[in-house]
């Protein structure tokens, strides 16, 4: 399965020749401009797919492949107007169903996704849940994720992103600072569970994310945004490093590496001590820090820089104080 | 063809010549048909030598055509049965193409694109991948693309794809399973159900085969590999992954913890807006959970901005944890050897006790 590349890039190959065939019997005639927009591919992997596909078929009565058994194409027209037209076709009527695996993927997506203000329609989503399953060759594998819970705080982000109007908002960072924000918002991002607002902050004069639960009172403006999701370079994840961060060292139990693999930076060099791994990560202050490490009793251990372990050791100790020593 | 018969044939050109040679057959090909005919493998085939290496490449371009849900079914030949020299291939038209009554429009074609992208990575990525290109197959231009959005769904529990693999063999598995609290982790065999996102953790729903009873794991709490056992079972009947979900749901529902919190502190902002809460005539919160570990956790990461007050297990579990953070990190000048400070028990109501 996933170890096995070869046959993973051969598979995706075969998939695509599979759907392509019957998207091009649909059309008399079409570009591989049109095909590659439409499959959102480039146009080179449209013309070795044709290339193939024009000379495939099946062995036939006589097992030797004969002209007739094979797809055709206008070649000419191919190579001279980089325009498709199969002129013979073999074998294939329809598109392929959906493998239980791909349909469940879809699904979960849906399940997940069935919170959001504008899929307020239900029926419509359980509708297509069914077409999916019915449209699948085996039944969906038994995956599925919790409807993700939002609020009318995502509705409202929701609005002013679909309106390009800048948001106000009271916003509590991690420092237990509070201030009143005016914000582009720019895009809705989440982590499983967790949602996030990317817009930049005309406070702060840059790219911010914003947690979806630290947003109170958001007020939708009339101004329109002044930056654009075009216009700024928005990454790909979600904890973008900065010049500015800060790099901790931290031991931390085998088991529980990957759930900071977000804060861990490319490169960092880690090395196994027992069971556990003592790596680098950085943080943008030691406050987020602290409230991540004291969330993980056990599993994450601040080696240094001291100021660090001190903020950590300071905050922990001043909860536990909080409990009189009869507990 | 001829010109491409003596060159070597690219792995997905003898894939796309085997499903159109199994599609176009009614009654099947034996393998030897097969494999002496079909593009890619006739060029390797020998008529009277072994072709073993070839037979081996079959039943692996099998695996791989399966696993793209093209349904490649065998037949006994007539009067032949049991034999397997005999056995016909083919990819029965109507268990191959989407029925035709199935159509998607423009929105749910949006709607499919961004259930799509929320697999960033592994496995689920690659499959809803896949899926979109034979979802375009059908022609339909979506929407205008959703902007304004980037959801993510993550894999990153190392037990989930063997986990899915033997969910849908219905292999009964074995592994390794540490409950906190406990020294040792346990060795469970169980038949895998479902597995469930829940609150961003992966759950696996399982039933006992000794017991018969069904139960909810945590992947993060599975301390070995899965090993399977050989043994199957008959899955049962209705929706295993929601019936998980709502199990899990309703021991949320049923369990509640009671906190106070610092005015305007950032456990107050992100507390009021955690499902569920309540607050009471007092002022308190009331926090729901389904997992006494897990929301022990949560609230020791807010360290003096939260004070658990009921219950009595649920506020020991906090401050343990809050002690056991401090020493590890030389709160006092003292370094913690004390490993079991935070694990101490606050077992009542977990779903995923196994």
């Amino acid at each position: 399965m996933a170890e096995r590349k070869g046959p993973i890039l051969a598979q995706d190959k075969l998939a695509f020749l599979l759907s392509l065939v019957p998207f091009l019997m649909d059309h008399d005639r079409i570009s591989v401009a049109d095909v590659a927009r439409h499959f959102s591919v480039p146009a080179e992997q449209i013309r070795e797919a044709v290339r193939l596909i024009a000379v495939s078929g099946i062995p036939g009565e006589t097992g030797q492949y004969q002209h007739a058994d094979l797809f055709d194409l206008a070649w000419d027209d191919f190579e001279d107007n980089d325009q498709i037209m199969l002129t013979n076709l073999v074998a294939i009527d329809d598109s392929p169903r959906f493998s239980g695996r791909e349909a469940a993927a879809l699904i979960a997506g849906l399940q997940y996704l069935s919170a959001l203000p504008e899929h307020a329609d239900r029926a419509a989503i359980a509708t297509l849940m069914s077409k999916l399953s019915r449209g699948a060759s085996a039944p969906p594998s038994q995956v599925a994720v919790e409807a993700s819970e939002t609020d009318a705080t995502l509705a409202l982000i929701r609005e002013s992103v679909a309106a390009g109007v800048q948001l106000e908002f009271d916003y509590s960072d991690s420092r237990g600072e509070h201030e009143r924000r005016r914000v582009d918002p720019l895009r809705i991002e989440s982590v499983d569970a967790d949602w996030y607002l990317r817009g930049w902050c005309h406070l702060r004069e840059a790219l911010r994310t914003f947690r979806l639960d630290r947003i109170t009172n958001p007020q939708i403006t009339s101004e329109a945004i002044t930056y654009h999701a075009a216009d700024v370079h928005l990454p790909e994840t979600l904890f973008e490093g900065s010049v500015d961060d800060l790099v901790v060292t931290i031991d931390v139990a085998r088991s529980a590496a990957p759930l900071l693999a977000d804060y861990i930076p490319d490169g960092a060099v880690s090395t196994e001590i027992g069971d556990r791994i003592r790596t680098t990560m950085r943080v943008s202050h030691y406050h987020g820090l602290k409230r991540l490490v004291a969330s993980m009793p056990g599993v994450v251990t601040v080696v240094e820089p001291v100021e660090a372990r001190r903020v950590v050791a300071d905050w922990a100790a001043a909860g536990a104080a909080r409990y009189g020593e009869g507990d | 063809m001829s010109q491409s018969s003596s060159s070597r044939v690219p792995v997905e050109e003898r894939l796309f010549s085997l499903v159109l040679a199994l599609l176009a057959t009614e009654t099947g090909l034996t393998k030897n048909e097969i494999l002496s005919t079909v593009q890619g493998y006739r060029q390797k085939y020998s008529a009277r030598g072994d072709n073993a290496n070839l037979e081996r490449q079959f039943e692996r371009d099998k695996d791989d055509i399966r696993e793209l849900g093209v349904p490649l079914e065998t037949v006994d030949s007539p009067g032949q049965s049991g034999n397997n020299q005999n056995l016909r291939y083919r990819i029965p038209r109507g268990a191959y193409e989407l029925p035709s009554d199935i159509t998607f429009s423009a929105e749910e074609t949006t709607l499919l694109g961004l259930a799509a992208m929320v697999w960033r990575e592994g496995s689920l990525s690659a499959e809803s991948r896949r899926a979109i290109v034979k979802l375009r197959s059908l022609g339909i231009t979506s929407d205008e693309p959703v902007l304004g959005y980037a959801p993510r769904l993550r894999v990153r529990d190392a037990t989930f794809e063997p986990l899915r693999t033997a969910l849908e063999k219905n292999a009964i598995v074995r592994f390794a399973y540490l409950k906190p609290g406990q020294l040792d982790a346990v060795i469970r065999t169980v038949a895998p159900l479902a597995l469930v996102q829940y609150q961003g953790r992966w759950h696996l729903y399982a039933e006992e085969p000794d017991t018969g009873l069904t139960k909810t794991f945590l992947l993060r709490r599975i301390v070995t590999q899965i090993a399977t056992t050989g043994k199957t079972f008959t899955p049962p009947p209705g929706d295993q992954s929601a019936k998980a979900l709502r199990e899990i749901e309703a021991v949320w529902s049923a369990h509640t913890v009671e906190v106070t919190v610092e005015p305007d502190s950032d456990a107050a902002t992100r507390l009021h807006k955690r499902r569920g809460t309540e607050v009471s005539a007092a002022g308190t919160l009331v926090l729901h959970y389904a997992d006494a570990n897990i929301v022990a956790d949560e609230l020791a990461g807010y360290g003096p901005e939260v004070v658990v007050v009921s219950p009595q297990a649920i506020r020991t579990a906090v401050r343990d944890r809050l002690l056991r953070v401090a020493a590890d990190h030389g709160a006092g000048g003292t370094h913690a050897d004390d490993h079991g400070a935070g694990d101490h028990r606050a077992d009542q109501g977990r779903p995923t006790d196994g």
